[in-house]
């Protein structure tokens, strides 16, 4: 059966690239880290990059932000990288050659390495044109390495590289190598140059000594060659670049940073996260200020003067400051840096006929992503303004499509900039009064004054233990219960047992799937067996006992214990792994479940009919439990399956249920010990009975 | 609805072991909304039987079907089939009577045997609580008695209640029986219909109940047209 949803989890909708993060978090708790990595790296090639400094439009659309707070998905992606290590260098490899065209890649930032990624895997050959000693764009050059150090870059580009790109760096388009050329010799060219101009500002004493330009400032930290600063500077912008400088010059020794931004402090344009950190490491705000002039004695630069800025936005949200220029004030500075925004380098348009627009900007049709020339198309920053990271990645697999229905067919494809997805949306309050809060798991970073002695990076990625925790928050979104109807004997059953008062009955029940929350509670209860789990369903139990237990046959071990185990609290793969010989060698053949609350009774005779001499349910620690009254009912279903073994004539002491004590790996081995001495007990009791 | 409860394992294993292949067939009617023997208990009874044979050492196969409800022919028809084709040789149904007593009617020489206790007629007063509220007695008196039956829910089905047994709202028979009558009565004080119990019911006729044997409803005009298409299906073939 198809279970993909109809209408998707909010985070994989808010994903520019769409990463199904819901999947990819269930492969975490799965312990399928490998398989996470390959569902990320499918969605977005800069999975490394993304899951350090992704701005995580997925976490800001989380539905567990009404409840406590989002799910760490930005964390969990760079754990599932951190963890893959070996296997990410397994997987990498070139791509098969299948066309014979050749496409031409201008500018090796994420947009055009993702372009190039996709356009390889498709089989097309690729050069990537790069004007600066090493890829990455601005990824590598200006974001400060304390956020994404330059080797995590590379472990994106060097799998994108391994597809059998050709990389020429050092290689100006426009400069060494005319685009006219690139034209000629390819078949389809792409533009993606990125914004990597600073732009500068009119106001008198801008030319002194000791005022500098964002951009530049960042490419020379990155390059170890940073520009002199002095004691006191002043940034002027409120915007991410701004922030990076203003941390960067206080690595760099200044002790008095001020950034100065024409919005307060709640319309600041930068990530409200690297703010807090600029922040903590000491850098001071001047926010609802404008530069009036920059002050200097003999040409060198001493402060900036500034005038009230009133408003930013006009009242149709245009960008339209206006100031009280009677409420003034100033600041002084060795060095002032300028970050009020960045322009695009067209110089690789010199000698080229393609247009450029009246305010300087590539003219190109943001449907079609081509420029005026035919076969030569535009994608990332250059085209669409600054945008994220991710956003980059995004249009970079939009230009990929483009440029392949281009050389597939010879037409242009219309593609939305954006493309919509159906939601299930926001968690229905009803629904999150019953949901029970789980802190979030935050990483402790190290106090700003010890961040600014160096440029190491300042967080750190999650334990094993700590992902694991973080990815059981998440509310699996779309995965819940559904009813078939012909099955449904409209019995009430799941009414009256759902946690979360979800469930309804009309002519047959049903669990809207916005306010399910996949708990399963109804699925092991009803009794026309009419309602089923996306995720984890009772056939999953089936061919997880199967396949195990296929194994025991071919030498039976003395005892033969099945344990249901709750998934949830493992906080290593110890448990996940699966291993035919330990179940010859151990006796215990293991079922993970996402809660063992939805076991059904025909669950826990199953392993009986198969040989098994006990059935061992470890649930999690007492009222531990995500779902409210699981915990009593698969109490009540325990004692049921007991009761049906009596009547048989099998002793009821043959199914267990245990509790985790602090987790998995402390606890399970010994609850495995004692059943497998309690049931050698029973087993010699009852065949006394027998003769 | 059918209320029922699954008989003791040990009983039904007992019906069972001398069979080599076995059936064990579900209702999806009523026998699964009083949680006797719809699709879940079917594949726990036959769950049960299969251990129960390899505790043994019997070789038996136990099979498992529901199918929608087992007293309409439409919804059984395809049971003697497979029965014969897949070399069943005893059926165990979890439906109530009716449905053992349906199929017993169609598997040939194959017997049939019930899985289940049929109950009575009754409601869902809480979860897992069924009681029972109709006797089936062919004539109802419910509006002579503010909708509370007399027949089945005094304990001596009497029409003119209620007797000396009556303690304190309840049945002289157990303390956690109600005394129907009290029932009434109080029902009826609401209603404002008590003064109607001065007229005594006189004896009534029981034949339409059980007493008077086997019953049917017939609805002749459904009957006469459902004969007529099946003829006019037999002449255009």
């Amino acid at each position: 059966m198809d279970t993909r949803a109809a209408r998707e989890a909010p985070c994989l909708v808010a994903c520019p690239v769409h990463t199904d993060t819901r999947l990819m978090v269930e492969r975490v708790l799965e312990g399928h880290y490998e398989e996470a990595l390959d569902l990320l790296l499918e969605a977005n090639p800069f999975t490394s990059v993304c899951g350090r400094i992704c701005h995580h439009p997925c976490e800001e659309s989380c539905r567990r932000h009404k409840v406590d707070a989002p799910v760490g998905l930005r964390q969990l992606k760079r754990f599932i990288v951190e963890a893959t290590g070996e296997y990410r260098l397994r997987r990498r490899g070139p791509a098969k050659r299948t066309r014979k065209e050749r496409v031409a890649i201008v500018g090796a930032g994420p947009a055009g390495l993702t372009a190039a990624h996709d356009l390889a895997r498709v089989g097309f050959g690729v050069v990537v044109f790069e004007s600066a000693d090493e890829p990455g764009g601005m990824l590598g050059t200006t974001i400060p390495r304390y956020r994404l150090p330059y080797e995590v870059l590379r472990e994106d580009i060097d799998d994108i590289l391994a597809l059998g790109i050709e990389l020429r760096t050092r290689c100006a388009v426009g400069g060494d190598i005319p685009l006219t050329e690139l034209q000629r010799d390819f078949r389809a060219t792409l533009l993606a140059t990125g914004l990597s101009e600073s732009r500068s500002l009119g106001v008198p004493g801008i030319d002194s000594h000791g005022v500098l330009l964002a951009l530049p400032v960042l490419r020379a930290v990155s390059l170890g060659e940073p520009p002199p600063l002095g004691d006191r500077v002043v940034v002027i912008g409120g915007g991410n670049v701004a922030v990076d400088v203003a941390r960067c010059a206080r690595r760099l020794g200044a002790a008095d940073v001020t950034m100065t931004c024409l919005e307060a402090r709640d319309e600041m344009p930068a990530w409200e996260w690297e703010i807090e950190e600029a922040l903590e490491e000491g850098v001071n705000l001047a926010t609802s200020w404008g530069p009036r002039a920059v002050l200097s004695d003999d040409g060198r630069v001493t402060g900036v003067e500034l005038k009230r800025c009133v408003r930013v936005f006009d009242d149709e949200g245009n960008f339209s400051p206006a100031f009280d220029e009677d409420q003034g004030s100033s600041l002084s500075a060795d060095t002032v840096v300028l970050a009020i925004g960045q322009a695009a380098d067209l110089t690789c348009l010199r000698d080229s006929s393609i247009r450029i627009g009246s305010r300087g900007q590539l003219e190109y049709d943001p449907e079609t992503m081509v420029t005026s020339e035919r076969g030569v198309f535009a994608c990332g920053e250059v085209s669409t303004g600054p945008g994220a990271a991710v956003e980059a990645v995004a249009d970079g697999h939009r230009a990929a499509r483009a440029i392949q229905h281009f050389l597939d067919t010879g037409g242009l494809l219309k593609q939305t900039p954006r493309e919509e997805l159906p939601t299930i949306g926001d968690l229905p309050d009803d629904t999150i009064e019953h949901i029970k809060q789980r802190a979030r798991v935050e990483v402790d970073r190290p106090p700003g004054e010890e961040r600014v002695q160096g440029f190491s990076e300042v967080e750190r990625g999650f334990t094993e233990a700590e992902a694991r925790a973080e990815a059981q928050r998440c509310l699996a979104c779309t995965t819940g219960a559904f009813v078939d109807e012909e099955r449904c004997a409209a019995c009430l059953t799941c009414v009256r047992i759902c946690p979360f008062g979800v469930a309804a009955v009309a002519k047959t029940a049903s669990m809207p799937e916005e306010e399910c929350q996949a708990c399963g509670l109804c699925a092991a209860v009803c009794p026309a067996a009419a309602v089923a789990l996306k995720r984890f369903g009772a056939e999953r139990i089936e061919q997880d006992l199967s396949r195990l237990l296929a194994e025991r046959q071919k030498a039976a071990p003395p005892a033969l214990i099945v344990s249901y185990c709750c998934l949830f609290e493992t906080t290593s793969r110890k448990f996940l792994e699966e291993n035919p010989e330990d179940v010859q060698t151990t006796g215990v053949a293991r079922v993970l479940v996402p809660c063992v609350g939805r076991l059904s009774v025909p669950d826990m005779l199953a392993p009986f009919e198969q040989g098994a001499d006990c059935v061992s349910i470890i649930a999690c620690a007492e009222g531990e439990c995500l779902y409210p009254t699981a915990e009593d009912r698969l109490g009540a279903r325990v004692e049921e399956a007991k009761r049906i073994l009596e009547e048989i004539g099998l002793s009821g002491e043959r199914i267990e249920l245990w509790r985790t004590q602090e987790s998995a790996e402390v606890s399970w081995t010994a609850f495995w010990e004692i059943s497998r001495r309690k049931v050698a007990g029973i087993n010699s009791a009852e065949r006394g009975e027998e003769t | 609805m059918i209320v029922a409860e699954r008989k003791p394992l040990g009983e039904i294993v007992e019906f069972i072991e001398g069979f080599r292949r076995v059936l064990v067939i579900g209702c999806g009617g009523c026998a699964t909304v009083c949680l006797a023997g719809g699709e879940t208990e079917t594949k726990i009874v036959g769950s049960a039987l299969r251990i129960a044979a390899r505790k043994a050492g019997r070789q038996q196969d136990v099979l498992e079907d529901c199918v929608m409800r087992q007293c309409e022919p439409e919804f059984v028809e395809a049971v003697p089939g497979r029965v014969r084709d897949e070399n069943i040789d005893a059926v165990l149904s979890l439906a109530c009577g009716v449905g053992v007593n349906f199929l017993a009617e169609r598997s040939g020489d194959v017997p049939v045997f019930p899985g289940l206790n049929t109950k009575f007629l009754g409601a869902t007063a809480e979860p897992g609580v069924w009681v029972e509220m109709c006797a089936g007695c062919g004539n109802c008196v419910l509006h002579l008695t503010g909708g509370i039956c007399p027949v089945a829910r005094c304990s001596k089905s009497i029409l003119n209640g209620p007797c000396g047994g009556s303690n304190d709202g309840k049945c002289e028979i157990s303390p956690d029986v109600d005394c129907g009558w009290e029932l009434i009565i109080r029902r009826m004080e609401r209603l404002g219909t008590l003064d109607r119990l001065v007229e005594i019911v006189d004896p009534r006729d029981w034949s339409s109940s059980p007493h008077g044997g086997p019953r049917r409803v017939v609805r002749e005009d459904l009957r006469q047209l459902a004969a007529e298409a099946e003829e006019e299906k037999a002449t255009t073939a």
